[in-house]
This record gives C-alpha cells, sequence and structure tokens, in this order.
C-alpha cells in the first residue's frame, strides 16, 4: 500500500473506528477523531518531505484497475497543484476538529461526518482518474448535507437542501461534459485524467467549448462563480463554524482545482472563453466585496469575502500564462488558511457572546488581546497586506493578469480597496470604541483554541515573509501546465 | 267500468293536497282542527277504497276492458307516454285490498296519533302516500309505477324522521332513504333499458314484446327491475334499512313496512312475470336472494328482544319467502302469499305496541338446544351479520372521504383560483406581532445607517451597494435559491398527497369505474 493510499484511507478508518465506539463516551470519540485527524496531517507532512519538487509530473502514482470492461481504476498521484490542496485539506480538519469542543450532541455522528468529509476532500485531490474523481466530488456532499442540517443555525433545512441542490445541478453538467470527453476515448480506454486530457485533444473545437462551459458551471457552482454562488451565504452562515471552515477553506478549493485540471485539458476552449472567464471574475470579485462590505452578520461578511477571493482565483486561472496559474495555487492556499482562520474565530467569538452582529461589539481588544492580535492578523491578510500570504497571491494576481490585459486590472485593485474598506471597519468596530456593558467579561482564546488559531495564523505570516518553499513547491508542475497550454493556443 | 281507476289515485291526493295546502296558509292548524284533517283524509282514502271494490266487482263481471287511457302526458321523438292505468287482473286486487288496509290504517291513527305536534303533517303524507301507492299499483306504464314508486319512498322518508328534533330519527331516516335510492337506480335503469329494446314502457306491451326478445336482453331488462324490487322489499342486502324503518310511528310501520310499501317490489316482480320468466339468471337470483333473506331474517328475529324489531324480521322473511316462490315460477302462491301476508301483519304491526299486554302470562317458546349451543351463530345473529358495519366500511365511509376530498380541492384550487375571499391572515391580529413588525424596522434603519458612505465617492458607493444587495437578495438568494427550495418542497408534498390519495381504496374503486364507462363507451 502507496502512502497516498494510507493518507486516504486513515480518515475513513478513523470513522469505522468511532462508529464502534458507545455514543456516550464523549471524551473517547473526541480523542480517537482528534488523533486521527493529527495523524493524517503529519502523513500529508512526510509526503511533502518525500515530494521531489524538481519533478513536476505526478508522484506516489498508484493504480488499480476497478471495472476492466470500462477501463476505469482506482489511481492516485499527486503533482504541485493537489499537494498543497491535500496538506492544507488535513490541515484545516485538524483545526476544525480542534474547534468543535463546542459542539455537545450527537458528538459522535458529527466527528465521523467531518472525517467522512475529510476522506471525500482529500479523495478528490489525490485522484487521478475522472470517475474516481467524480465518486469523491459527490462523496462529499452526504456528510455535509448531515452537518449543516444537524448542527446548523435556525435556517440549517434550508440551507442544507438549497446547497445539495445546487452542487447537485452544478455536478450533472460536469457529468455530461465528461461523457462528451469520453466519446472520443478509444474502446476500454478508461477514464484516467492524463487519457482523457489527450482524447479531449482530438475534439472539434465548438465541442470543446461546450464541455468547457459544462465545466464551469459544475465547478462554478463550487467555487463559487459569481451568479451561481446563491447557496454559499446562506450555507455559510448556517453551517456550524468547524463546518465553514471547511466549507470556505478546502470546499471552494475543490472546484477551483478542478478548474485548473480542466483548463488545462481543453486550453483552445479556454482562450475562446477567456473574455468571459475574465468577466465573470472581476463581476464576482467586486460583487462579493461590496456585499460583503454591506452585511452586519460576521459569518456573512466572511462568505461574501469568500466570493470575492475566489474571483481572484478564476482571473488566475483565466490569464493562462504561468505568473496567473502560481497565482491560482498560491491564492487557493492563502485564501484557505484566511478563511479558514477567520471562520475559526467568528466562530470562536460567536460561542463566547452568542451574537454574529457586528453592530453588537465594541472594545474587545480589552478582554480579549490574543483574540485580538490572531483577528487583526487574518483580516490584514484578507486584503493582502504585505507580509502575509494574502499580499504574495494578490501580487501573482495583478503581475499575470496586466501581462494579460494591462489596464483593466485597475479593477481588481478597486476589489482590493472594497476588502480594505470591510476589514478595516471590522477591525475598528470589534476592538476599539466605547466599552459596552454586556461586552465586558469575555474569556480570552483557550489552550487549544490558542494552538488551532495560532497554527493558521503562523502560517500565514511565514508564507507571507517567505513564500520561495510554498512557490517551490508548485513550480515545477505549473511549468509543464504552463507548456501544455502554451503549445495548443500559441 | 275503466273510468273508475282513475279516480282511486286522484281522490287521496286532492285530499293531501286540501291538507297540505290548509296547514300552509294556516287554515288547518293546530288540536281543533284535527277533526277536519281526519274526516277529508278518510273520507278521500275511503271513497278510493269503495272505487277500487267497484272496479273489482267490476272486473270479476269482465266489465273492464283491462286499460284506461286518460291521455297523453309525454311526447318527444320516439318516446310517447300515456297517462294511463291497468283496469283488469291482478293490479286491482291488490288495489282493492290495499286501499282497505289504508283505509283501515288511517281510520286508526285518528286515535294514536291524537293531539301530537304533527297530526297534520302526518294526515298529509299518509294521504299522499295513499294517492302514490295505489298510482303504482294501477299505473299502466313504468312512468306511472315509478312516480307512485318515487312518492312513496319519500313519503316513508318523511315518515321515518316524523319525529325530526331527534338526531337518530334524521339519521335512520335519511340512511333508508339513500338504501332505497340504489333500487331506484336499478329501475331507472329498467325503464331506460326496456324503452331502448323493446320501444315501450307500457307494463302490458313489455311483457308482449319480450316473447321476441333475445334471452340476454330480457335478463338485463329483468336484472334491472330485479334489483329494484329487492332494495324496496328489503331483501339481502339491503335488509337493514327495514329495521332502520321502525323509527317512525306506528301506523305508519305499520302501512309501509307492514303491509303496503314493503309489498311493491314483490308486486313488481309479479307484475313483470311474463317478461322474468325468459329470464333464467334473474329467477336464480330472486331464488338465492328470497331463500338467504329468510334464513337471514329468521336467525336474527330470533334474538330480537323488541316487538317491532321482530315484527320487522318476520317481515322482511316472509317476503323472501315470497321472492323464494316467484323465483321457482309459483306466481299464483306468491299471489296468495302477498295479500295473506299484508292481512295479517298489517294487523300484527299496528296491535304491536299493546302485544306485550296479549302475550301476557304466556311464555315465549324456547329455541331448539341445537340452535341455542351455537354460539357464534347467536353473537351474528345479535349483530345482524354486521351488515350495517360492512355497507359502512365499504360504501358510506369512501364515498364521506371522496366529499371530503373534493371539498378540500373546491376550497383549495377553485376556490383561489377564481379568487373567493380569504381570510384575513395578512393582516396584524396580536400584539406581538405588531411587535415583531416595528423590530424589523429598527433593524431595517440600523442597516441602512450602518451601510453609509460619506462623501462623493462614498455615496456613489453605497449606492452600487445597495443595487447590488436587491440583486443578490431578490434574486440570487430569494429568486434562485429559497424559489428552489420552496417549489421543490412544494411539489414534494403535492406528490405526497397525490400519493396517499392514489393509495386510498376509493380512488382505486372509482379508477376502475371510470375505465369500465371508458371500456364502455367504445
Amino acid at each position: 500500500m502507496g502512502i497516498l493510499s494510507l493518507l486516504l484511507i486513515t480518515p475513513a478508518i478513523g470513522a469505522l473506528i468511532l462508529a464502534l465506539v458507545p455514543s456516550q463516551d464523549t471524551k473517547q470519540i473526541r480523542l480517537a477523531a482528534n488523533i486521527f485527524a493529527a495523524l493524517s496531517f503529519l502523513l500529508s507532512c512526510w509526503l511533502v518531505v518525500m515530494y521531489d519538487i524538481h519533478d513536476g509530473a505526478l508522484q506516489f502514482e498508484e493504480q488499480f484497475v476497478l471495472n476492466p470492461k470500462l477501463g476505469t481504476a482506482f489511481a492516485l498521484g499527486v503533482d504541485g497543484l493537489s499537494l498543497p490542496m491535500v496538506v492544507l485539506a488535513t490541515l484545516l480538519t485538524s483545526i476544525a476538529l480542534l474547534a468543535s469542543f463546542s459542539i455537545k450532541n450527537s458528538v459522535k455522528g458529527y466527528y465521523i461526518s467531518i472525517l467522512m468529509l475529510e476522506f471525500g476532500m482529500v479523495g478528490v485531490f489525490l485522484s487521478q482518474d475522472w470517475s474516481l474523481f467524480y465518486i469523491f466530488w459527490e462523496l462529499t456532499l452526504i456528510p455535509l448535507f448531515i452537518l449543516i442540517a444537524r448542527w446548523g443555525g435556525t435556517r440549517r433545512n434550508v440551507a442544507s437542501i438549497n446547497f445539495v441542490l445546487y452542487t447537485m445541478g452544478g455536478s450533472i453538467f460536469m457529468l455530461i461534459s465528461l461523457l462528451a470527453i469520453s466519446q472520443y476515448m478509444p474502446p476500454h480506454g478508461g477514464t484516467l485524467m492524463s487519457a482523457m486530457t489527450i482524447a479531449a485533444q482530438s475534439m472539434p473545437r465548438d465541442e470543446q467549448v461546450w464541455v468547457l462551459l459544462g465545466f464551469l458551471i459544475g465547478f462554478g457552482v463550487k467555487m463559487p462563480i459569481f451568479p451561481l454562488h446563491g447557496w454559499l451565504p446562506l450555507a455559510h452562515v448556517e453551517a456550524p463554524s468547524p463546518v465553514s471552515i471547511l466549507l470556505s477553506g478546502i470546499l471552494l478549493k475543490m472546484g477551483a482545482y478542478g478548474m485548473i485540471r480542466v483548463i488545462v485539458m481543453l486550453p483552445e476552449a479556454a482562450q475562446i472563453l477567456q473574455t468571459l472567464l475574465i468577466t465573470l471574475a472581476l463581476i464576482g470579485m467586486i460583487y462579493g466585496g461590496v456585499l460583503a462590505w454591506r452585511q452586519t452578520d460576521m459569518k456573512a461578511m466572511v462568505a461574501y469575502s469568500s466570493v470575492s477571493h475566489m474571483g481572484i482565483i478564476l482571473l488566475d486561472i483565466a490569464t493562462l500564462n504561468k505568473t496567473g496559474l502560481i497565482g491560482a495555487v498560491l491564492q487557493m492556499t492563502a485564501h484557505g488558511l484566511v478563511a479558514g482562520a477567520m471562520f475559526l474565530l467568528v466562530g470562536l467569538l460567536y460561542e463566547r457572546t452568542h451574537t454574529r452582529n457586528i453592530l453588537d461589539y465594541s472594545s474587545l481588544v480589552r478582554v480579549m488581546p490574543r483574540f485580538a492580535l490572531f483577528m487583526t492578523i487574518t483580516l490584514f491578510a484578507a486584503m493582502g497586506l504585505p507580509g502575509t500570504v494574502g499580499f504574495i497571491a494578490e501580487l501573482h494576481a495583478i503581475v499575470g493578469g496586466f501581462q494579460e490585459w494591462g489596464n483593466l486590472m485597475i479593477l481588481l485593485g478597486v476589489s482590493i480597496l472594497i476588502g480594505t474598506a470591510y476589514a478595516m471597519r471590522t477591525i475598528g468596530m470589534l476592538f476599539t470604541g466605547p466599552v459596552k456593558p454586556q461586552m465586558r467579561d469575555i474569556e480570552d482564546l483557550k489552550l487549544y483554541e490558542l494552538i488551532a488559531a495560532g497554527v493558521l495564523v503562523a502560517a500565514i505570516v511565514l508564507f507571507g515573509l517567505w513564500p520561495a518553499p510554498l512557490i517551490d513547491l508548485s513550480m515545477a508542475t505549473v511549468n509543464q501546465m504552463n507548456d501544455t497550454i502554451n503549445q495548443s493556443i500559441r | 267500468m275503466d273510468f273508475l281507476v282513475a279516480f282511486i289515485p286522484l281522490l287521496p291526493f286532492i285530499a293531501a293536497a286540501i291538507i297540505g295546502f290548509g296547514n300552509l296558509f294556516n287554515y288547518i292548524d293546530g288540536v281543533q282542527s284535527e277533526r277536519i284533517t281526519a274526516v277529508i283524509a278518510k273520507s278521500a282514502i275511503t271513497l278510493s277504497c269503495l272505487l277500487a271494490i267497484a272496479l273489482l266487482a267490476a272486473d270479476l263481471m269482465a266489465l273492464n276492458s283491462g286499460i284506461f287511457i286518460v291521455g297523453q302526458w309525454l311526447s318527444s321523438g320516439n318516446l310517447s307516454i300515456e297517462l294511463n292505468f291497468i283496469s283488469t287482473g291482478f293490479s286491482v286486487i291488490v288495489a282493492a285490498l290495499f286501499s282497505i288496509i289504508l283505509a283501515v290504517i288511517t281510520h286508526f291513527s285518528m286515535n294514536y296519533i291524537h293531539s301530537e305536534a304533527g297530526f297534520h303533517r302526518f294526515y298529509f303524507v299518509l294521504s299522499l302516500f295513499s294517492s302514490g301507492m295505489l298510482l303504482l299499483i294501477l299505473s299502466g306504464n313504468a312512468a306511472g309505477t315509478f312516480i307512485g314508486w318515487e312518492i312513496a319512498g319519500l313519503c316513508s322518508y318523511l315518515l321515518i324522521s316524523f319525529a325530526y328534533d331527534r338526531p337518530v330519527a334524521a339519521i335512520n331516516a335519511t340512511r333508508v332513504f339513500v338504501t332505497n335510492r340504489i333500487g331506484d337506480a336499478g329501475f331507472i335503469l329498467g325503464i331506460a333499458l326496456s324503452f331502448y329494446f323493446s320501444g315501450t314502457i307500457d307494463w302490458v306491451r313489455l311483457n308482449e314484446i319480450s316473447e321476441t326478445l333475445a334471452t340476454p336482453t330480457v335478463t338485463v331488462i329483468s336484472l334491472a327491475f330485479v334489483i329494484a324490487a329487492i332494495a324496496k322489499s328489503a331483501q339481502l342486502p339491503f335488509t337493514p334499512w327495514l329495521a332502520r324503518a321502525m323509527e317512525g310511528p306506528t301506523p305508519s310501520s305499520a302501512v309501509f313496512y307492514g303491509a303496503v310499501m314493503i309489498h311493491s317490489g314483490v308486486f313488481l316482480v309479479i307484475l313483470l312475470h311474463p317478461m322474468i320468466e325468459k329470464a333464467p339468471l334473474a329467477m336464480a337470483l330472486l331464488v338465492v336472494v328470497g331463500l338467504f333473506t329468510a334464513i337471514y331474517s329468521f336467525i336474527v328475529g330470533l334474538t330480537q328482544t323488541d316487538v317491532k324489531s321482530s315484527v320487522c324480521f318476520a317481515i322482511s322473511g316472509q317476503l323472501g319467502l315470497m321472492f323464494l316462490e316467484c323465483g321457482l315460477g309459483l306466481w299464483e302462491l306468491a299471489t296468495w302469499h302477498l295479500c295473506a301476508h299484508a292481512i295479517v301483519r298489517c294487523y300484527q304491526v299496528l296491535t304491536a305496541p299493546s302485544f306485550l299486554f296479549y302475550v301476557h302470562r304466556n311464555p315465549m317458546k324456547l329455541v331448539t338446544p341445537y340452535i341455542a349451543n351455537k354460539r357464534w351463530l347467536y353473537i351474528a345473529s345479535l349483530q345482524r351479520f354486521w351488515l350495517d358495519p360492512i355497507a359502512d366500511r365499504t360504501l358510506v365511509r369512501p364515498i364521506n372521504g371522496l366529499g371530503h376530498d373534493l371539498d378540500r380541492f373546491d376550497k383549495n384550487i377553485i376556490d383561489r383560483a377564481m379568487g373567493a375571499p380569504v381570510s384575513t391572515n395578512y393582516t396584524i391580529s396580536s400584539l406581538t406581532q405588531l411587535e415583531k413588525n416595528l423590530d424589523k424596522k429598527a433593524q431595517h434603519e440600523i442597516q441602512v445607517e450602518f451601510v453609509r458612505g460619506s462623501g462623493m465617492v462614498g455615496k456613489l458607493f453605497e449606492w452600487i451597494a445597495n443595487i447590488m444587495s436587491w440583486f443578490e437578495d431578490r434574486l440570487v438568494l430569494r429568486g434562485i435559491g429559497m424559489d428552489m427550495v420552496g417549489i421543490g418542497s412544494k411539489l414534494g408534498q403535492a406528490a405526497i398527497t397525490f400519493e396517499q390519495f392514489i393509495l386510498k381504496p376509493r380512488y382505486l374503486v372509482l379508477f376502475v369505474f371510470i375505465v369500465l364507462m371508458i371500456a364502455a363507451s367504445i
């Protein structure tokens, strides 16, 4: 068994073992779940150590034919694109579990669902076969639906159904596109990503465009791209905070990750649709930012800021050049860390005050200095202040976008400005101002909360100050992708 | 002497009209007018009775031609119905007998119903019934008989609910009436079929023409009339209505269920015997129904503890025997049986209230030990073989349910579609609602304050933000997201409701009926 299979099945084994623990032993359940999540994280760290950063091709490949008639295979592998995502997924799951001590009812079901969700997410990033990818993609829906519908806020039912309907609706388009490509596969050709990439090159150009549009809808719902983001504010607000971390930290990245894979597969179509992509990206960026500025509910604010940041990723992808692609990978990591940290901190604050309305808060810095530090750094990262990982990512986006469109990048600047506006206002309203009586004795972060938030914030600052390792990790793969794209379109 | 026949039903009808209008316009009212009412009713029915006897005498002296035509009643295309009467034979005998019984009962009721609240009503209904019953017997065609048949049914309904302030009486009356309507449906079908196949609805002609018709045709027509007869004469499976009908005052029980109306089914069968003889299936049905009713009534009658009920089951039993005789082709015997039974039973029911007085110190004969040891039979007999609950379960409840469903459909869909006024759901009805609204308004104001920008750029930004927020709220969140869930759940609800409806047996039955009707129309 290779290291990838081991990494993949660790959370699944954890879920199985949890299923056997009696449900009243909440301490043991929490302990076991945390151990398995940490184990996955350590395995993914080990994977990073073993990974050869100079080789852009797939590494640690494993292949096992599942259905010889169709040629579908259980194929795993990592490259510079998926490796950061795998590490991010395992890291954020661990952190989400650390933040889950406030969950008091049906603890067992909750932890099993989270571990199953991790299984699905890691599976999406590791699979190198489209059918396997699709299975894992859909697998994430089930635990997420349960998590939102059982442990969510007051409107959890609508939110969970809405989320599932949107994503399922998008998945159908994705499936149709995959089937369309498989028409051009040799008989018994299977559904391996590499094989399908070659097959897609032989498609007529107009069909490629249609197929890419299908993928755009499928992944765009998850990402989310501007008009398809209807599920996101509701789901993010209603989900319990740890689930929000996973939702915006990793699940949105699944959409972006799929999008990059597809762009590399269909570069000609991507070039034709480039204008559409950049338009959607710019609209999404500004739209999300403006709406985030308008929200009084902090979770809704973070949710809309996610829409804005995912717009930047789409812009990175739409550039179709090397800087843009590396910027996309960086922004995915950066947003995973930033959004994860933000939902974590907002969730911890909500546990203490039971309000998410920003107008209720004031002068928190007196009672919660550690919280104030972490929150401020995270918000700085969200607006892309130099010294944080957000800056590195946005810099790549501006440079990459400027190479392609020139002065249009003023709009990206406007969006960053809007981001600054709501981030600064949030900092001001949370931590300064007169002391409100009900905000006088709030407990500051506890030890395990400090660990959880500290790891994220440390990563944000660390990669902001010294981004080279992060860039090097993906560089080789991005170079390879860039070559593939250039061969087709230039 | 044929012309006499027309007056026999007419006279009680005139009496009923006088009493009815008199009571309506307050000419006849209260205890002081009881004599007038009684005299009118009595003299009318007595005159009718004398006329009937005269007619019978004339018939016996062979002075009658057999049919008396008053005139054309209805003429429409092929269909022409005359107002005609039979003036010879069996009908005249029965008319004479029944008119005597009716006269006796009318006389009897004078003291029985004296100074009760509905005295005039009772006499009105009794006279109307006499008229209808005599029309039923003497009419020369199916339409006239059916009119009499329906008048008798209506009067039966009116008299069972004589004490209409008692809910039991009203329920029983409705139940009896509805049960009888099943038979009426058979009668109408019979009339239609006979006109369709033979082109006439005159009893005499119909009997003649039936000689030339094919057996299946005759069978279908006969079966329709036989079902009407079975329902009217309280044979299985319609027997339970008879026990319910005993709710009315004793003289009415005597006249309706003891002596007169209950026999109209047998009378109809005997009247149509030339035709029914051609239909072996109808004959077989008569045998089976008659036999089983006789056995059923015997067993149930054994456990009845009140006089009226035991008499009632004796009646249905005897009628069962009459049907059995008819089915076996013993028409003569059935005729005699009918006449004898009418007389005996009239006496029995009229004396039922004082029956216990007569049989005092005269203990009842016990049943044989063989039957006495059959416990299940005892229970079945006490429960009257569960015929009423079975009918409830299989017919009444499903139709009730269907009615409820249609009512819901009407309220929820038709009324809404037509814009019928709805309740004031949307207005504020409580203080909490008002406070909630105010709270919402206050929240909204805070929200507005929160997103206010300053300076030109700030205002522009605020303006753009408001537009985008509106777009997000109206189109993306509510328009696509919420409505998708909303419509989905509504559709799901509708599907569940539809599924539940489909699973109810009444809709299955309805579906089968519709399929049969479509198949029949093709």
